[in-house]
């Protein structure tokens, strides 16, 4: 609720009133990952098989960098119905990762923001 | 027994000599179910509003248009909801007093009915803008903001998928 009427909002002004700086919801990053990082960043690994994530039957919309703490997760809960409050310590773990994800998807657009705005202002300074 | 027998007769009897009592039963009608004609003249007038225990100064007539109402008077329209319910009427279930003539569509405007002289808290003209004002309202904002679409300032989620390789903000 907080985020929603706090800056939300202001990513639909901003797209459509700059659109040329804005990356829109949908759009992947365009700039080398490692432009500006000097010694290169850390990948992100993919800690689950696409064999567990097949037979545990997890959805393609799950599949993502959090897919192994959400089959221990499961595990647990099947292991322990009814007595699902047993789990709290996974559950709060995959909680955990999907912030980070968000995070990291949030920092993503941010850089891909700015690395637009900077470029912007490189042409203008060109133009001039 | 005979004492029953006996008064089987008596109804007999009352009823031979007084067939008004069953002609509603027979007919499912009497003539008095039915207003009398159109009053054209003045003195049929005041005779038709003796007949319905009106003074002639309150006695009103619907229009002669071939509704059938006749001579019935045209009372004034007053809900039943309006009326105060500590005056102590003969009749306090219909709010109504004995001999008082009914309205034509008194069978409309009963407590359990429509109250057609409800005094308004708000009137029309105040409720019609009010509805009309939050409709329009509403209306005008979703036209506004369906330009601005608000979204989460994110990519789009990462799947290690197709080979794609997706980077932490720690460095190496």
């Amino acid at each position: 609720m907080g985020a929603a009427f706090g800056y939300f909002p202001e990513s639909g002004f901003n797209l459509y009133f700059r659109p040329e700086v804005t990356p829109g919801p949908d759009e992947e990053p365009t700039f080398d990952p490692c432009l500006g990082f000097e010694n290169g960043r850390k990948e992100r690994v993919m800690v689950a098989t696409e064999e567990q994530m097949r037979s545990a039957k997890i959805p393609p919309s799950e599949r993502d960098y959090c897919a192994h703490h959400l089959l221990k997760f499961m595990a647990c809960r099947k292991e322990n119905w009814p007595w699902v409050v047993n789990c709290e310590h996974e559950k709060h773990v995959y909680a955990t990762c999907k912030y980070d994800d968000y995070v990291i998807r949030m920092k993503e657009y941010e850089r891909e923001r700015r690395l637009r705005v900077r470029e912007q202002k490189n042409k203008e300074i060109e133009a001039a | 027994m005979s004492s029953l027998i006996k008064s089987a007769k008596i109804t007999q009897l009352s009823l031979k000599y007084n067939p008004v009592l069953v002609t509603a039963v027979r007919n499912h009608w009497n003539k008095d179910y039915k207003p009398g004609p159109y009053p054209r003249t003045e003195e049929e007038k005041l005779k038709a509003a003796e007949r319905y225990g009106l003074h002639p100064s309150e006695y009103k007539l619907y229009p002669n248009d071939g509704t059938g109402w006749g001579d019935y008077p045209k009372l004034p329209e007053v809900g039943a909801d309006s009326k105060d319910p500590y005056y102590p009427w003969d009749n306090p279930e219909l709010k109504r007093n004995f001999n008082e003539p009914m309205h034509a569509e008194f069978d409309l405007m009963r407590e359990d009915r429509y109250n057609v002289s409800a005094r308004l808290r708000y009137s029309l003209r105040t409720q019609w803008l009010q509805f009309l004002g939050v409709m329009f309202g509403t209306f005008g904002i979703y036209c506004i903001f369906e330009k601005f679409k608000m979204f989460h300032p994110l990519v789009p989620r990462q799947y290690p998928i197709d080979g794609k390789k997706h980077y932490t903000f720690e460095t190496e």
